[in-house]
């Protein structure tokens, strides 16, 4: 990696009360790269992403965005400086419209910007502008996960955590946002992103890291990990060329 | 027993005012309820407060009623910042159990204080109005009994207005739905706790004040009240504002109703029986629950 990263993490360790779940974890992701964060069912994958944002406990390691240490920082701050983060699951707020939600996402953004922002992303996303009238609980679930990534992009992030984006969404559904995903970093922002659907996820990323048991397990080239034997065991089950074909 | 119209509709008169009074009590025990997730115990005592702020500050304003009301809210929006900054603000979002020994603590505590300082006599409130009132054929209704609804009624505009159409409001009900997706936007859930707080000890004040000159002032006036409006708020479907406010208002109703006909005390026995029933045939209130709903 020849530029500075826009995200580096060194030797992080964090989880929740007295509990670390993530151990000495190191890594860099270049800007604008699309990076996949693999590992089991508990390996920590959720409670690095919520360390990055700062809504869980840090133990120990430093957090360096933009060249600025930010582990201190609550997770407002860190939103302000540039890192958006969808959690995991149903992440709105159901009984608001869906303009209200969008209003919600430029909470941190001064009032004479909110027109704006609001605009920039139902023209990305269209459905937004039709539906804006409807409560957030009554969209689909692949429609939420829209919303949730437009409120996060309001705020035009530089990095952005995606945790299981398409959990629970149909074949088509999940395709819909992989190449959300794709537009969104093809905009220069990096992303790093915890999928289920592990296969889909590396098609879309160029690096991926896996985890395991809360270390930092293999690193590469999205490529390269998942013809991986030992990834293809474990987390494919099966042959990626003809997923992707 | 015969039933007198006009007898019947002052009783109905008066337990709307009273139902719109016990309606900011039960907004202001949802709003904090919602936004931080505890049953605030003390929340009467605000109202205590509130009163006694408006029985101290009338004679200063040569009974004039609106700045006493003003100084009065004031006041218990002051008490409301420092109770928040100096223990709820300590209060973990796991801690319910904490949460009421705080609060009910304090609530024993606010009422041993002014006991100690002003005695348990009760106080009458007089204000420029006295016992003038309006007359509406053979009924007639005090004056501070319309300003008091009528201060109710404008506050609910307010706050439905901020709750709707403010970020300062908007922050509230996001909470109240979703905590992560609030955290996800940026929120400071403290900030937007603390408003909460200060916002529903403004509304207890202003029901303090308009209860003031209605009924009697003492430190222990706020006692009871807690329990009816936690009672009501559960009847409206916990963290559903509207709810709360006709919960509230069906039951000043059913309170004068029931005092007008029968002994004071099937008032407040009534109130819980209706809470038992209205739980066994609809366990989660009579209207949608959560999510702070404004409309």
């Amino acid at each position: 990696m020849t530029t500075a990263p826009a995200l580096e993490l060194v030797t992080v360790t964090a989880g929740y009360g007295d509990n670390p779940i993530v151990r000495e974890f190191s890594a860099r992701l270049a800007p604008g790269s699309i990076t996949t964060l693999i590992g089991g069912n508990g390996a920590g994958k959720s409670t690095l992403l919520r360390a990055i944002y700062g809504t869980n406990r840090m133990f120990g390691g430093q957090i360096v965005f933009q060249g600025e240490t930010i582990e201190r920082l609550p997770p407002w701050e860190r939103l302000k400086r540039g890192i958006g983060f969808v959690p995991q699951g149903r992440c709105n707020f159901p009984a608001m419209s869906v303009a209200e939600n969008l209003k919600m996402g430029c909470y941190t953004l001064p009032a004479a910007k909110h027109a704006v922002a609001i605009d920039r992303v139902m023209a990305s996303f269209p459905m937004l502008r039709a539906k804006a009238k409807i409560d957030a609980g009554n969209l689909s679930g692949g429609e939420q996960q829209i919303l949730e990534m437009a409120m996060v992009l309001l705020v035009e992030p530089s990095l952005l955590l995606l945790d299981e984006p398409s959990l629970g969404l149909s074949p088509k559904m999940q395709g819909d946002v992989f190449a959300t995903v794709q537009r969104i970093a093809a905009l220069g922002v990096t992303v790093l992103i915890v999928e289920q659907n592990v296969r889909g996820a590396l098609l879309i990323s160029d690096r991926a890291l896996v985890m395991e048991q809360g270390r930092l397990f293999m690193e590469g080239p999205a490529k390269e990990v998942r013809t991986d034997p030992r990834i293809r065991q474990a987390y494919l089950g099966g042959n990626i060329q003809q997923t992707a074909a | 027993m015969t039933i007198d119209a006009v007898y019947l509709l002052q009783l109905t008169l008066n337990g709307i005012t009273l139902g719109l009074l016990y309606a900011l009590i039960a907004v202001g025990l949802s709003l904090i309820f919602g936004v931080m997730e505890i049953i605030n115990f003390a929340h009467g005592e605000l109202l205590m407060l509130g009163a006694f702020a408006m029985a101290f500050a009338l004679p200063v304003t040569g009974l004039l009623y609106w700045p006493a009301m003003a100084a009065a809210v004031l006041c218990t929006m002051v008490a409301g910042f420092v109770v928040y900054e100096t223990l709820l603000v300590r209060l973990k979002t796991d801690e319910f159990e904490r949460s009421i020994l705080i609060t009910l603590g304090l609530s024993i505590v606010l009422i041993h204080v002014m006991q100690y300082f002003f005695t348990a006599t009760p106080r009458i409130i007089d204000t420029q109005y006295g016992f003038d009132g309006v007359d509406i054929g053979s009924i007639r209704i005090t004056w501070t009994r319309v300003i008091g609804a009528v201060a109710a009624l404008v506050a609910f505009a307010g706050l439905y207005l901020i709750l709707r159409f403010t970020q300062f409001g908007r922050a509230m009900r996001a909470i109240a739905q979703n905590r992560e997706a609030a955290l996800m936007v940026g929120i400071r859930p403290r900030v937007v706790a603390r408003n909460a707080v200060v916002l529903a000890a403004g509304l207890c004040g202003l029901a303090g004040a308009a209860i003031a000159p209605i009924q009697l002032v003492t430190p222990y006036m706020g006692q009871f009240l807690i329990f009816k409006a936690f009672a009501l708020v559960i009847i409206g479907g916990l963290g559903n504002i509207p709810g709360a406010v006709i919960a509230a208002i069906a039951l000043g109703l059913i309170e004068n109703w029931i005092g007008g006909f029968f002994t004071i005390a099937w008032q407040d026995a009534s109130v819980f029986v209706i809470m038992i029933v209205v739980l066994f045939l609809r366990p989660d209130g009579l209207f949608k629950r959560g999510g702070m709903r404004v409309g």
